[in-house]
């Protein structure tokens, strides 16, 4: 599927005296990548959500463009251009790792190409055991699986819901060099107009800074700084975490 | 249509493999019946004909509420629940695939709880066979309609044992009343007549329809 | 770098924005006086009212239990017309009247099967201190709905899922009161062939017990509107000042 445009302007998302987000313009171009960086409650996760589909802003203007066109997608195109993994695995223990893929590549709407979960069990070293049950798997099998069923349905948008937590060391630093692949080898597929474009919800500066060229800090629902690539000193992990510290310690003083 | 059929061989799949829903409803349905058994024990034979479709379906209700409250448990492991979420298209389908999934599983269950059923409370099974089934066939149309839709509900609370019981209970007492007149007549002996299964086809119909259009809902953040 | 500043925060969507005027309470006023009005009209009638010869004062109860009726039943449809906007619009606005209907209706719903008993006894002669009377039944049956409404908001997780959720439990629970006011019309007979049978009160009424009927009818019809648009003025007000409470923390 072609990437994603995202863009938003004043979206707010407040439920009762609860206010996620209270205000913010966004602008992603279609394969950029982009680190959303906050602290616990800054609205990540509801930004998140409104950017796969799942909720609506409670006010502003939301859209999903793809191939250049100015007519926003319905939420159900939206979801169907998007690729989510969480911290969770959103996988059926029960069934194989083929079974799972096939599973959600019909929840997609696509009718199951073996040969297609064929290559992607083999692109994520599960060719193996492709058959064996998916809550057998250890935790690094089961992340991989779980990405696996993130892009069997080829989408446009890759969305990523802190996908290193409970990861070691080892398979953190391997899931970081697999998205990087990911990107990289979508660029090139037949049906591809591109690289996906991808968000991730993390709050670790570094691997922000390894799998995306701009960052978006979230503060107490609005937007506090956007440091991109493009200024090199206030994209390093060390500048992101000052930051980060900063909108923290103001908070404290103003409690 | 597709992802209901997804969902369909899915859950059957899945309960072939594990059996759990199976089984706790099937130990239950018996357990009830014995316990019925022992409420009265000395009935005469015409104290059963009056009470037995009462209890029968007192069972079939119990057990459905039971296997109900398992219709998302497999999507609750791992969060898939979320992956249903972010399904494109009318989440109708999900629904529908949901709802016949444990419509199979329950209607096998009660089959088996029925010949329990019929042995200890020396209940003809020969009088009014295919009217009975015809009625447990449709009542669990509604049952399963609005039960998955409750389920889907109350999955995602920490009361999530007592909540679904609280609210299905309710929703099921036209389903239950229509389902034990109609037993009451076919298992006297009476042909079954559209007027018996009538109030079953439209509750159903309210239900099943109503709950397809409302799941869209549920499953957003 | 850019920094974004904190957005100004939104007027509130309700109807009592201090701009527009504050309708809700406008309203509330005035059925206010309504609902002053009545009242001791209401009791005046009540107790001039012919004491039965046969059941005594108990029989006057007649003008308080059906009554009851119009805030219990209209209770369950102002939640789930207002759930249904809710689903729609997905404005606080409607989900705040949405609970209004339900705590209020409750109340009503409450009270009818307190008094019902008490007509019941006096309807239907010593030892009847319950029937399955089709009103009666059909209160009990509503009154779990309710309970099991209010339940479903308690135990779900998240303002706005607890919202989203009652509403479509909102919209259900209505179909049941046509469902089973036509089930115990139809199978009722046959559960319990004494009693099930829908009476029209008023045609049994006898000399003088008119009025009072007719009064109380009104005034409990009015007292009812009222505590409903109290209850969801009173939920309005909560909100905006939570909301208003959490923004000044968080700037």
């Amino acid at each position: 599927m072609s990437p994603v445009r995202l863009r938003g302007t004043a979206i707010e998302k407040r439920y009762g005296r609860v206010a996620a987000l209270r205000g913010i313009d966004f602008e992603i171009a279609p394969g950029e990548a982009v680190a959303l960086l906050g602290a616990n409650g800054a609205g990540k996760s509801s930004l998140l959500k409104i950017l796969a589909g799942l909720s609506k802003p409670s006010q502003g203007q939301f859209g999903a463009f793809v191939d250049g066109g100015t007519s926003p997608l319905d939420r159900s195109s939206l979801r169907a251009a998007v690729g989510y993994v969480g911290h969770a695995t959103l996988l059926y223990g029960e069934l194989s790792a083929r079974e799972n893929l096939d599973f959600a590549a019909r929840l997609y709407g696509q009718r199951a190409n073996q040969e297609r979960i064929d290559q992607v069990l083999e692109d994520f070293a599960l060719a193996d055991v492709a058959d064996r049950r998916a809550g057998t798997f250890s935790r690094g099998m089961a992340q991989r699986l779980a990405i696996a069923r993130a892009v069997i349905h080829r989408p446009g948008l890759l969305l990523l819901d802190e996908p290193f937590t409970g990861l070691d060391e080892l398979s953190a630093e391997r899931l970081s060099e697999q998205l990087g692949r990911l990107r990289g080898e979508e660029r090139d597929a037949e049906t591809n107009g591109g690289t996906p474009s991808l968000i991730v919800v993390t709050h670790d500066p570094r691997r922000a800074t390894e799998l995306a060229d701009r960052a978006i800090l979230l503060h107490h629902g609005i937007i506090r700084a956007t440091p991109s690539k493009q200024h090199a000193e206030e994209f390093t992990a060390d500048a992101l975490r000052a930051m980060l510290g900063e909108f923290a310690r103001e908070a404290s003083h103003a409690a | 249509m597709n992802v209901a059929w997804a969902l369909l061989w899915k859950d059957l799949a899945t309960e072939w493999r594990s059996r759990d829903r199976i089984v706790a409803m099937t130990v239950f349905s018996f357990l009830i019946i014995v316990v019925f058994q022992f409420a009265w024990p000395n009935m005469e034979p015409e104290q059963i004909a009056q009470l037995a479709p009462g209890i029968l379906w007192v069972t079939y209700v119990f057990a459905a509420v039971i296997g109900l409250g398992r219709t998302f448990s497999t999507e609750l492991e791992n969060d898939a629940m979320t992956a249903l979420a972010l399904a494109p298209g009318n989440r109708g389908w999900i629904f529908l695939g949901k709802a016949t999934a444990t419509w199979v599983l329950i209607t096998a269950v009660q089959a088996m709880a029925g010949l329990v059923f019929a042995l200890f409370f020396r209940v003809d099974l020969t009088i009014g066979l295919s009217g009975t089934a015809a009625i447990v066939v449709l009542a669990n149309v509604a049952i399963c309609s609005v039960g998955t839709l409750l389920s889907a509900m109350s999955v995602r609370s920490r009361f999530r044992e007592v909540l679904l019981p609280v609210l299905l209970i309710p929703t099921l007492i036209p389903v239950l009343a229509a389902a034990v007149t109609g037993t009451t007549a076919t298992v006297a002996g009476e042909a079954l007549a559209l007027t018996t299964l009538q109030p079953l086809i439209v509750i159903g119909g309210i239900y099943f329809i109503l709950c397809f259009l409302l799941f869209d809902f549920v499953l957003d953040e | 770098m850019t920094t974004a500043s904190s957005s100004d925060p939104p007027t509130p969507a309700t109807s009592s924005s201090p701009i527009g005027g504050d309708r809700l309470g406008l309203t509330l006023k005035l059925l206010g006086w309504a609902v002053l009005g009545l009242l001791p009209l209401y009791a005046w009638t009540v107790s001039t009212a012919p004491i039965d010869s046969v059941q005594g004062m108990m029989q006057k109860i007649l003008y308080v239990h059906p009554p009851l009726a119009y805030g219990a039943y209209l209770g369950f449809v102002a939640t789930a017309i207002a759930g249904g906007l809710f689903l729609w619009q997905g404005r606080e606005v409607h989900d705040q009247l949405a609970i209004a209907g339900a705590e209020v209706g409750t109340l009503f719903c409450t009270l009818m099967l307190i008094t019902g008993p008490i007509w019941a006894r006096g309807a239907w002669g010593p030892g009847n201190w319950w029937v399955w009377d089709a009103r009666l039944t059909l209160t009990l049956l509503l009154w779990f709905v309710y309970l099991a409404y209010l339940l479903l908001r308690s135990f779900t997780e998240g303002d706005e899922r607890a919202a989203r959720f009652s509403s479509i439990y909102g919209i259900l629970g209505v179909v049941l009161i046509p469902l089973n006011y036509w089930i115990i019309d139809l199978v009722g007979g046959a559960m319990h062939p004494n009693n099930l049978e829908f009476e029209e009160e008023s045609s049994s009424l006898g000399m003088g017990m008119g009025l009072p009927f007719f009064v109380g009818n009104l005034t409990l019809f009015f007292v009812f509107i009222y505590l409903l648009v109290l209850r969801w003025r009173v939920g309005m007000l909560r909100t905006e000042a939570e909301r208003a409470e959490f923004d000044a923390r968080r700037n």
